[in-house]
């Protein structure tokens, strides 16, 4: 070879170079990201631990290829925006003419100030939304953002957000996954919260949604004879797979760790990097004092 | 003959009269518009490899500009999200707790009380310990539950304390119907057992008055 070291000095510097970008760098960025407070909760800790044995559950998951088939990813293509008047100011005629003036209704000035808060301009971009709302803050008037992902995975229902590197902080595997043949978890957590559900889900998807392709996990449960009273955990199962008479399906520890995590699985919180508004509850939770 | 011999012979290309080959003029200026193109594209959209900027967004500014322009969460929706991270995992997401281990939060005589001292206070500072007894049903000593109040496991502030509690409390569907709670009594309560290192225990907290 004529050119022996020259070809090793290149070859090296290549592999160095992409071992600093591919490795390095993102160890640097990410690598020591420790858990961020987040914008809109002002204090708290994003993401929480685990509880429990969702982190065994984390070990169940990967041992049992869940995430060849199931990917903990939402993407998301862009944001509509609404802009809220929340307040009108003193000089309503200045914010009237303004909107006025953008086409956004026609008002006279005490009319803006009527029935607040109320939704002015809806799904705008960002630079539309924000623009407004400088201009009505110059007017005097006060807004406020209501921002709405948007995607095909959010059209799903599989979340409300994108997932950023911020949701797998706490878990010491990253399982991203990068397949679909199931449906995205990155929010199974939100959809599903019963555990009864989640545990005929394993024992047999057939059951809870029909034509699934997922196959049965039944080894990580176990059939018992009726003590002197039902386990509270026993499966609420029907149909066929009613166990005989004096019998129950129990899940095993596997199965427990395994729900625990998939109902920890929860990616809807608004961060810094992912903003959103979250949707109001469909109904009054804050019921009066009785 | 004579000649061949004294010249050197050369294989080189005869200048058959073209000039040297220039690059030209209009193909440099469309590199540099390119280059210039590319680095404006860049610097307006790349969020200098910042790991807080993702597509669809493009910068950090732009992301401070909407953070600063959404308004405070409304608390019903930050209740639910408090309850759906940090409670969630032992008193399920019907609110029926793991009999024997965890105990219920819906249709609870504990959190049904008409002042909230005492849930304000288990929230705080954690809570458990023997005698537990919740809707008839006695609850094992061995799970305790942690302090929430303060990190370094969770710490929550005082509004989502509040916003948390008042969810519970408020939860019609879990057959709750007790009044909100605001952050200012939480923050009275925080205060007033900053000293408080322990976890409650079920005789600890019966001495305490729940409006206080």
């Amino acid at each position: 070879m004529r050119h022996g070291p020259l070809v090793f000095l290149a070859a090296f510097f290549a592999l160095s170079a992409s071992w600093f970008g591919f490795v390095l760098t993102p160890q640097v960025q990410l690598g020591r990201s420790v858990q961020e407070t987040n914008s809109v909760m002002k204090a708290e800790l994003y993401p929480n631990d685990r509880p429990g044995n969702a982190r065994q559950g984390l070990e169940i998951y990967r041992a049992n290829g869940c995430v060849y088939c199931h990917s903990q990813q939402v993407q998301q293509n862009g944001m509509l925006v609404n802009v809220v008047l929340t307040d009108a100011g003193k000089n309503t005629m200045a914010v009237a003419d303004l909107l006025n003036e953008e086409h956004l209704g026609n008002f006279s000035g005490p009319s803006v100030g009527a029935g607040l808060p109320k939704t002015i301009l809806t799904n705008a971009s960002i630079d539309v939304a924000t623009v407004l709302a400088k201009n009505v803050k110059t007017a005097g008037g006060v807004t406020q953002l209501r921002l709405v992902p948007v995607g095909p995975d959010i059209e799903r229902g599989w979340g409300t957000r994108l997932t950023v590197a911020q949701d797998f902080v706490a878990d010491a595997t990253a399982l991203p996954g990068s397949l679909r043949v199931g449906p995205d978890l990155a929010n199974e957590g939100g959809r599903h919260r019963d555990l009864n559900w989640q545990y005929v889900h394993l024992y047999n998807p057939g059951a809870v949604t029909p034509k699934s392709p997922m196959p049965a996990y039944k080894f990580l449960f176990e059939q018992k004879k009726i003590g002197k009273q039902a386990s509270p955990d026993a499966l609420q199962l029907t149909g066929e797979l009613k166990p005989a008479a004096g019998y129950e399906i129990v899940p095993k520890a596997e199965a427990k760790a395994l729900v625990a995590y998939l109902v920890s699985l929860n990616s809807d919180t608004p961060l810094f990097e992912a903003p959103l508004t979250p949707p109001a509850p469909a109904k009054s939770t804050n019921a009066p004092a009785k | 003959m004579k000649s061949s011999t004294n010249q050197p012979v050369s294989n080189a290309p005869q200048d058959l009269g073209a000039k040297d080959p220039v690059v030209p003029v209009w193909l440099i200026v469309v590199c540099f518009l390119l280059l210039y193109w590319g680095a404006v594209y860049f610097d307006e959209r790349g969020g200098w490899f910042s790991t807080q900027v993702y597509t669809p967004y493009v910068s950090t500014e732009q992301l401070n500009t909407i953070a600063a322009m959404q308004g405070p969460p409304d608390p019903r929706v930050l209740g639910a999200q408090v309850y759906g991270r940090t409670c969630i995992a032992c008193h399920q997401g019907n609110a029926m707790g793991t009999p024997g281990t965890f105990p219920p939060l819906a249709g609870s005589d504990w959190v049904n009380e008409k002042e909230a001292g005492r849930m304000i206070r288990i929230v705080l500072h954690g809570f458990g310990g023997p005698g537990l007894v919740v809707k008839g049903q006695p609850f094992s000593t061995a799970s305790v539950m942690t302090a929430f109040g303060s990190p370094p496991l969770v710490g929550l502030t005082d509004e989502e304390i509040a916003a948390v509690i008042t969810y519970v409390r408020g939860n019609t569907e879990w057959g709750n119907h007790a009044a909100p709670v605001t952050p200012e009594q939480v923050k009275a309560i925080r205060d007033k057992t900053s000293s408080h290192s322990q976890s409650y225990t079920p005789a600890e907290i019966m001495t305490v008055n729940p409006a206080d």
